[in-house]
């Protein structure tokens, strides 16, 4: 029985020592969010903040998150941080696809909670295991940038 | 119909309402809460997978196929081969060659053989090992030379060649005559893999007797319907194929989605159970279709003046295993064989040939990536011979209004290639930097690329499109399209143009996910034409609407029909502007009245024709243009190439929305940049064996180079809605080009293949004595 809190609500749930958090959360726990891209841990569509921190859920088992804090986007949809990153990414046409949306804006929110004005440079660091095939970052980026200047202005 | 004029007329607007502005997408929100679905998001826990056995030799008869063991394997629910197909055992794009499952002959590794159907991923996995499969194994072909060498096995026809393509245009005799600078080269383009973030993914559920549902990723639900209706032997109509979301496609997923519907839609009717069928990363890589690898031989020549006189190209494809695509692709590249320049004698031949490796298949800018990599490094080539800037060399060629393209179509509207390309020398500072700089190891260089992409199908293969639109009671209105949010957001580029032409509010329009039982067909999300074919249908149905509301606003506000201005989904008396009515009012009077408040847009492209002889004709509906700078630096010790600074244009023809066309454009140089120096996929005996991301390395951020602001061109293309011409293609085949010209400008040296790895410039360096 892994007993563990997922976005604020306490969750027991009896999961196989081979079940990765990713099948445990999308397939046991219906959190489609998350997302599956590679289960390699190289693409990062699948992470997740555990005590606060991005990895990707894809290659961490599910006992593993026991006595963990376990945040997805979900958690955070009332959050003025993740609202600032929304708005930006919407105006700056941050937004194709969205398989790698949820998965970015959880590194963008980490970076932004602990660095509140990040240089280009530290946000592309932040979301470099992010990988994105369509937008080619640039928006990205930029949106980060802009919900940093939005929170913490000059 | 010349629908930019048409609309601005009826329209009569000073400024546009939402069509060339900046809006949010309708799609963003639910994408950025987590919300969005895609195909495996609607699979519900416990649904029977479905996985392929896949043929381990690269050409092998099947002797045997044995299932007895492994239907043994507790959980197993059936296993499904070439014999249990009810229709037509074939899933050929466009030659009858490829088997839906393979029961006689295999002909790469990862070919179907047969599909396991298990409670689990785990028991299927179980059973699909316990499958025997019996090979007598055929001697395999690896590449394009061995495959057309005398005496090579046979893949599937005498001689391997698929296809065959050909243009003769002037004198070529003449054309070597009038040349003062002849260069030639061979050029060879590599396979590359889309690595769309969502991996392939199909549901299909029985629906009664006789129908099935299918929810998949793809890019044409209508070409799903039919390649899985011929499988099953049914009827269109007892098909409902619906896309879900799709997590990047960039062609990929037009040729995937069929094979993965079919799998999962077989193994439904066949079980009466829904039925899920997942690729996993390494499946993607192994077994999908990539972009064509390619040769070329090129010959180029110009006079002293600095005219091209004559272009010869001989293009050999590598198929692969199947033509898939190949005979459209092959065509694609030898009409643009000159790239967008006026060359008066022109031979182009080219073919398709068989190998036994992993098939090509569709991929943003179907053919023509490749193709200007060769073209634009001769048009370089030729610039420094005749010791011209390669700018200006470019612009006494470069396709005007009246010009006449490598396949004698002559151009009469819609061709602003001459300013994008004056746009970006202008933007990048052209002429300051025709020296390259050393800074401690490295050197920095800066080099050109120009492009231009045919809108629509290839080979005059006629083209249309539809949409259809809905207004309801409460004034809010439902749009159906085909044509598949991908990524790229077309549909909400249709919505715009709606928008505009209805002058409702943007957000009161659903888009409505596609689906075969209710959406018409809008032909495929491919060829740059999603905007420009799916879109103009869009206006058609908007247009038909608008008229009726029209009619119905006059006379409830007793005015004449001209003095109807409809915004803020109100109609207003342009006289008197404080009197409107809401659409709700006029719906309701429209029901009382007799006006349809559905209406279905329709929309032919002109007739097209080519002469197969000579290749000659109206091949392409319009051209899309762009031409970028590229800024590189080379470091001398490691041989890493950085590409600093892209100066992008496009003529476009009008832009629906900057957001969209810039988040093309970026994206594509993402990919473009990925390509030229990145992206390497490998192959031993003809098995992929860069499976994941760790070893087919795409772009991070960390190698997003600076972009420029993006120099947009508008030469509205005549026969489109506000003359919007498509952008997702033909934004990434400028790039690769200008990367490789700008690495030439910098160190001296030309490459004639791509990834320009850090180990190939290394190589390069030491031989040239550079280091």
């Amino acid at each position: 029985m892994v007993n563990f809190e997922l976005n604020g609500a306490h969750v027991s749930f009896e999961a196989p020592a081979t079940m990765t958090l990713l099948d445990m959360l999308r397939v046991e726990l219906g959190v489609t969010s998350v997302k599956k891209g590679c289960e390699q841990g190289e693409c990062g569509a699948c992470t997740v903040l555990i005590d606060g921190y991005p990895m990707t859920s894809c290659i961490i088992l599910a006992p593993q998150v026991e006595g963990r804090h376990v945040c997805t986007i979900d958690g955070l949809a009332e959050n003025p941080l993740m609202k600032e990153l929304r708005e930006a990414f919407m105006e700056n046409g941050a937004v194709q696809c969205g398989f790698c949306t949820p998965g970015i804006l959880l590194s963008a929110y980490a970076l932004l909670r602990d660095n509140k004005r990040p240089s280009e440079e530290e946000v592309k660091t932040a979301i470099e295991g992010n990988i994105c095939r369509c937008t080619g970052y640039v928006a990205i980026i930029e949106s980060i940038l802009d919900a940093a200047e939005r929170i913490a202005p000059d | 119909m010349e629908y930019d004029r048409i609309l601005s007329d009826l329209l009569n607007r000073d400024e546009y309402l939402v069509v060339g502005k900046k809006t949010v997408r309708l799609d963003a929100l639910d994408k950025l809460l987590g919300k969005a679905r895609f195909t495996s998001d609607y699979i519900p826990k416990n649904t029977m997978t479905v996985k392929v056995v896949r043929s381990t030799m690269p050409h092998a008869l099947i002797k045997r196929v044995d299932t007895s063991t492994a239907l043994m394997v507790p959980g197993v629910v059936t296993i499904l081969t070439a014999k249990d197909v009810p229709g037509e055992n074939e899933i050929g794009y466009a030659l009858p060659e490829q088997p839906f499952l393979n029961d006689k002959k295999v002909h790469y590794v990862g070919d179907p053989i047969a599909l396991v159907c298990a409670i689990d991923e785990t028991t299927a996995q179980e059973a699909m090992e316990a499958v025997v499969v019996e090979y007598e194994p055929l001697p395999a072909v690896f590449d394009i030379d061995a495959a057309l060498a005398e005496g090579a096995p046979i893949i599937h026809k005498e001689n391997n060649v698929a296809v065959k393509t050909k243009i003769r245009k002037g004198d070529i005799a003449k054309g070597w005559k009038d040349s003062d600078v002849v260069v030639e080269d061979t050029y060879w383009s590599p396979y590359q893999e889309h690595m769309c973030l969502e991996p392939e993914a199909a549901y299909a559920v029985p629906d009664g007797v006789g129908k099935v549902t299918i929810i998949a990723c793809m890019q044409s639900p209508h070409l799903v319907r039919e390649k899985v209706a011929r499988v099953l032997g049914w009827k269109l109509n007892q098909v409902r194929v619906i896309q879900a979301l799709t997590g990047g496609a960039f062609g990929k997923k037009d040729d995937t989605g069929p094979l993965i519907s079919g799998y999962a839609a077989l193994a439904a009717i066949k079980t009466g159970k829904p039925a899920a069928y997942i690729m996993d990363r390494s499946e993607v890589l192994s077994v999908t279709p990539k972009r064509f690898p390619v040769r070329f031989k090129y010959r180029s020549g110009a006079d002293g003046k600095g005219k091209l006189t004559a272009v010869e190209v001989e293009i050999t494809l590598e198929v692969g295993a199947y033509a898939n695509r190949a005979p459209f692709w092959l065509w694609r590249q030898t009409a643009h064989a000159c790239g967008p320049y006026e060359v008066p004698n022109v031979a182009v031949d080219g073919r398709a040939v068989y190998t036994n490796k992993v098939y090509g298949g569709s991929y943003r800018g179907f053919g023509n990536l490749a193709l200007h990599f060769a073209a634009e490094q001769q048009v370089d080539k030729l610039a420094y011979e005749l010791d011209m800037d390669p700018v200006d060399f470019r612009m006494k060629n470069i396709l005007r209004i009246g010009s006449r393209t490598t396949c004698d179509q002559l151009l009469d509207n819609s061709v602003g290639i001459d300013k994008c390309l004056a746009g970006v020398a202008a933007a990048s500072d052209w002429a300051k930097h025709r020296e390259p700089v050393r800074i401690g190891t490295k050197i920095r260089g800066w080099g050109v690329g120009c492009a231009y992409h045919g809108n629509s199908t290839s080979r005059s293969t006629p083209d249309w499109s539809a949409a259809s639109l809905m207004i309801h009671g409460d004034g809010s209105l439902t749009y159906r399209t085909a044509i598949c949010e991908i990524g790229q957001g077309s549909p909400f580029g249709h919505a715009k143009i709606v928008a505009e032409i209805i002058g409702c509010n943007l957000d009161s329009i659903k888009i409505e996910q596609p689906d075969t039982d209710s959406t018409p067909d809008s032909k495929p999300t491919h060829g740059s034409r999603g905007l420009m074919m799916g879109g103009t249908a869009a206006a058609d149905a908007a247009i038909k609407l608008r008229e009726r509301i029209i009619r119905v606003a006059s006379n409830m506000l007793d005015c004449p029909e001209a003095h109807v201005e409809l915004r803020d989904s109100q109609a207003y008396n342009r006289k008197k502007p404080s009197v409107k009515i809401p659409f709700a009012e006029i719906v309701e009077e429209m029901h009382i009245r007799g006006e349809n408040p559905a209406s279905y847009g329709f929309y032919t492209s002109p007739r097209r024709f080519f002469d197969v002889d000579t290749g000659l004709g109206y091949n392409y509906a319009v051209y899309t243009f762009a031409a970028s700078v590229a800024e590189v630096e080379v470091d001398t010790e490691t041989g890493q190439v950085e590409v600093t600074k892209i100066w992008p244009a496009m003529d476009v023809g009008k832009v629906i929305d900057p957001l969209m066309v810039d988040g093309q454009i970026h994206g594509a140089i993402s990919q473009g940049i990925g390509f030229a120096i990145m992206e390497n996929l490998q192959l031993k005996d003809g098995v992929v064996t860069t499976t994941g991301f760790k070893d087919y390395i795409i772009p991070s951020a960390l190698d997003t180079p600076e972009i420029d602001d993006t120099i947009v061109v508008e030469e509205p293309y005549k026969h489109a809605a506000f003359g919007a011409k498509g952008v997702g293609e033909p934004s990434i085949i400028s790039i690769v080009p200008a990367v490789v010209n700008a690495i030439h400008h910098a160190t001296g040296l030309r490459f004639s293949t791509i990834p320009i790895t850090p180990d190939r410039m290394h190589k390069a360096l030491k031989e040239a004595g550079k280091k």
